[in-house]
């Protein structure tokens, strides 16, 4: 299991151990009929090890420790510029499109797999590492488009094919009766619930494996909000989910175990319920009781 | 106010002022924050009103051009002249068959060369230049290889002649049938340039004729009788003088008749070629003779439907102008304003530079943007900018000086000749001009593009990225498309600079006033234009003012200005649809 996943992240050069994903669904490390979601022993897929990350000079992140659960949600909280989407962003290499961001200390290996690892080919590896950003982003084109968006760069033709994932994704964003009949519409007139949904369909739509959410519902209204974090509950029985969140109701009623960040470091990580319970660190404490932050 | 006249409730508490009133010096009844209002404002409505008086003067001076087209389009009728042109056109078809015969024989004889010639013509080169070697190698006037050398030169230039006496030799069939050919026309050219001379004489008189009457208005205005009365006006009676001409009708009819029996019986004697592939071009020949001969009843019908005094329409005028197929001016025969060969030009010009700028500045502006270091964008944005600061006359300059010269001997390069129109001979031609101009429109195209690609959102291309798109996939499918009408409107206003630029297009376009020979196909664009700008800046400053000539360039003026307009509206319109859009 763990050399299959490496050669599907690895940028390799052989033909032979080449996955393509789209070609080969039965394939891949996750079943969606899997049971192990609801059974309570659990493996670590994300496993951050010393971690400094630094924009140019500045120093964001200092020695992050953390172990993440596979198919659970995870919950990054934090007050603002603590390092949360920094982090998030680190764990499918969204910052290296930013200039001058370096890791000078510790990595980030999923299943074992070092993903800053000199093979390790980034496309790949965003291909099995979705994310969800703050302001819904869809492309300025039809809800359709947006959704094959992923498969067609993967060079998905099958007509058939990509309808059929249209409306599973759909379905599986809980939005597939609220734009079946309007599909070659633009995406961009959906209202922002609805665009944020969309953001989340197009993302399972290329079967990741492991989904960020940066704050998927702060531009949200509370109904749209709620329809996003009952989703987050379907989700996570086929995905390993890690969202960022300013609300504490929310990382309370939608994750496993949460970790709360403070200028750049961990502070504490448990189990959603001691955090919020009983924390064992002062500022965790004085941060979900809403003290500070 | 109203608290003063009634008495105060409690003693001694006077009720407040509303303090809000404060007293402000003022210039000219106006306070300091209008005044900048109206500064700043009246500096914004300069702008319209400067556009309003171009528009205004452009109007007063080009409009009057249509009255004085259809004038002189109605002497052109009433003067003879258009009845000269009905015959005139008829000789001239027959030139262009001539021409059509010339262009058979020129093959024939290509054919001929390259069958038997090539040989001795590659000889004769080659002996031609021992003997300039040993010459520049300084062999003496006798030494024997010298000698030798210039004798082989003379035994090849006699075979090259006796090739050329034998080629002449096989086509002297054809060179008579085409003798024959070209003399049927010769009585129907010696009556059209009779009648021709009759209608300009007419038409001479009555220009002399009208020039007296305006002097004779200003000696009157100026109160000098006298003068004016010195001048003996003849009025022309056109009915009397161009019956002269439409007098030989019969004549001309009796000529045509023979002219159509003359070529038919030589047409029926076709010659044989030399060369038998070619023989199907002769069929063609006889073929468009046929043709030819159909249309002469048509020219009967016309000269005899001909009305000296039919009016002319006003829109005539203006028709003349817009579909108009020649520029001809300070002409002895009949001047005409049609613009369509200039347009032609312009537009010919700018959609080869479009054609090479497009890819460039786009292309160049998607690689600045979003695959560039910041080392390159710093060298390359301002490199490329720069090129507007040339002035276009140091690129015209440069294009007559040195790129007219080097894309005429890369055409002439052998192993380009696949390329339609290579080689070819004009330095100064369609091809320079807009390279040139490409030049010119690539920094602004290059500067909107980028523009555009810089004003799509950064959240669509981090969309593309977090769904494992590449960094290819993502600017071909997400940053084109979303920027692609900001590009459309960067492309427009490259066309608009260069369809107004002047000075590289009259230096280097070759400024031939005739419509491009479309029917060469790509080659076209190695053939030399004028253009709308380019007759402006050459011809202005030689017309006498006020006269039609000066007034038809106020019109071409008035054309460019509405083409500018357009391109611009254009260009907004898409500007503002593409900010909703992604907005
Ligand atoms: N592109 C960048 N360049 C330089 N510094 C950055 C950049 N992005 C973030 N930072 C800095 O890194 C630190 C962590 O930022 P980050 O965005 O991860 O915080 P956050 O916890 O997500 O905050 P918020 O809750 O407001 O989103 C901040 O001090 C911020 O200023
Ligand atoms: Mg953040």
């Amino acid at each position: 299991m763990v050399t299959a996943k490496a050669s599907a992240i690895s940028h390799s050069t052989s033909s032979t151990s080449m996955e393509t994903p789209a070609s080969t669904p039965t394939s891949r490390p996750f079943n969606l009929s899997s049971p192990a979601a609801d059974s309570d022993q659990t493996d670590t897929l994300i496993e951050i090890s010393d971690f400094d990350f630094y924009y140019g000079t500045k120093q964001a992140l200092f020695d992050i420790n953390l172990k993440l659960d596979d198919k659970r949600v995870t919950a990054f909280i934090g007050p603002s510029g603590c390092g949360k989407s920094t982090l998030l962003r680190c764990l499918n290499r969204m910052n290296d499109l930013i200039d001058g961001t370096q890791i000078k200390r510790g990595g980030v290996k999923i299943r074992g797999v070092d993903i800053y690892g000199r093979e390790v080919d980034s496309i790949e590896l965003r291909k099995r590492v979705g994310m969800v950003f703050q302001k819904s982003n869809p492309f300025p084109k039809s809800i359709y488009e947006n959704i094959v968006y992923g498969l067609r760069i993967q060079g998905v033709k099958s007509k058939a094919r990509l309808d059929e994932i249209v409306e599973k994704s759909l379905r599986g964003a809980a939005l597939w009766d609220e734009v079946k009949d309007r599909l070659h519409e633009s995406g961009l007139s959906l209202s922002g619930g609805q665009q944020q949904r969309l953001c989340i369909a197009r993302t399972i739509a290329v079967e990741p494996e492991i989904i960020l959410m940066d704050e998927p519902c702060s531009a949200l209204d509370p109904i749209a909000t709620a329809k996003v974090e009952e989703l987050i509950h379907e989700l996570k029985k086929q995905f390993t989910i890690i969202i960022v969140t300013h609300s504490m109701q929310q990382a309370a009623r939608c994750s496993d175990k949460t970790a709360f960040f403070y200028m750049g470091k961990l502070i504490e990580y448990a189990d959603t319920r001691t955090i919020f319970m009983n924390p064992a660190n002062a500022q965790t404490e004085a941060y979900v009781s809403g003290r500070f932050g | 106010m109203q608290s003063e006249t009634q008495p105060s409730a409690i003693a001694g508490h006077q009720p407040k002022a509303f303090a809000v009133k404060k007293a402000r010096t003022r210039f000219f009844g106006l306070t300091l924050d209008e005044c900048i209002r109206v500064f700043f404002g009246g500096n914004a409505f300069v702008a319209v009103i400067v556009l309003a008086l171009i528009t205004f003067f452009l109007f007063r001076e080009g409009g009057p051009f249509f009255k004085m087209n259809r004038d002189s389009i109605r002497v052109y009728r009433v003067a003879g002249l258009e009845y000269v042109d009905i015959i005139r056109q008829q000789e001239q078809d027959h030139t262009a068959l001539t021409r059509y015969l010339f262009d058979i024989r020129m093959k024939v004889v290509k054919q001929l060369r390259d069958e038997r010639g090539g040989l001795i013509e590659a000889d004769l080169k080659a002996a031609r230049l021992t003997v300039e070697k040993l010459l520049s190698n300084g062999a003496a006037a006798g030494a024997p290889e010298l000698i030798q050398a210039q004798m082989r030169v003379d035994e090849f230039q006699k075979a090259d002649s006796a090739l050329t006496l034998e080629i002449n030799a096989s086509l002297a069939a054809f060179d008579k049938f085409a003798e024959r050919y070209g003399d049927t026309v010769l009585p129907v050219r010696g009556l059209v340039s009779d009648i021709g001379e009759v209608a300009t004489g007419i038409k001479s008189r009555y220009t002399e004729n009208e020039d007296y009457k305006v002097a004779r208005a200003q000696y009157l205005a100026a109160g000098k009788k006298t003068e004016a009365d010195a001048i003996v006006l003849k009025e022309i009676d056109f009915k009397t003088e161009v019956a002269a001409i439409t007098a030989i009708f019969p004549t001309y009819q009796q000529m045509n008749q023979e002219f159509a029996v003359g070529l038919k019986r030589v047409v029926n004697d076709l010659p044989i070629l030399p060369v038998p592939a070619l023989q199907p071009r002769m069929v063609r020949f006889s073929e468009l003779t046929d043709l030819y001969l159909a249309g002469f009843p048509e020219t009967e019908v016309r000269l005899k439907a001909w009305d000296q005094l039919a009016p002319v329409p006003w829109y005539h005028a203006l028709a003349g102008f817009i579909f108009g197929k020649q520029w001809l001016t300070a002409s002895f025969w009949q001047d005409w304003y049609g613009v369509v060969p200039l347009f032609v030009g312009s537009l010919m010009v700018s959609m080869i530079a479009l054609a090479i700028a497009v890819p460039l500045g786009v292309g160049a502006a998607v690689y600045i943007n979003q695959i560039a270091s910041s080392r390159e964008q710093r060298l390359i944005k301002p490199a490329i900018e720069f090129i507007s600061a040339i002035p276009s006359v140091v690129l015209g300059f440069f294009g007559i000086a040195v790129l007219g010269q080097s894309l005429r001997a890369l055409s002439q390069v052998e192993a380009l000749s696949w390329i339609p129109g290579f080689p070819y001979s004009e330095r100064l031609n369609a091809l320079t001009a807009g390279v040139l101009l490409a030049l010119i429109a690539v920094p602004t195209i290059f500067t909107l593009a980028e523009d555009a690609i810089n004003n799509v959102p950064r959240a669509f291309k981090e969309a593309s990225f977090a769904l494992g798109a590449s960094k290819m996939q993502t600017i071909i499918r997400i940053i084109v498309p979303a920027a692609l009408s900001g590009i459309i409107s960067a492309v427009l206003l490259g066309l608009g600079r260069v369809i107004g630029e002047t000075m590289v297009v009259l230096l280097c376009a070759g400024n031939r006033i005739a419509i491009p020979d479309f029917t060469a196909g790509l080659a076209v664009a190695v053939q030399p234009v004028h253009t709308m700008t380019g007759i402006i800046a050459q011809e202005m400053g030689e017309v006498v003012r006020g006269s039609i000539h000066y007034r038809a360039l106020f019109v071409v003026g008035l054309v460019l200005f509405f083409i500018a307009m357009l391109i611009n509206f254009l260009a907004q319109k898409i500007v503002r649809k593409y900010r909703i859009s992604v907005g």
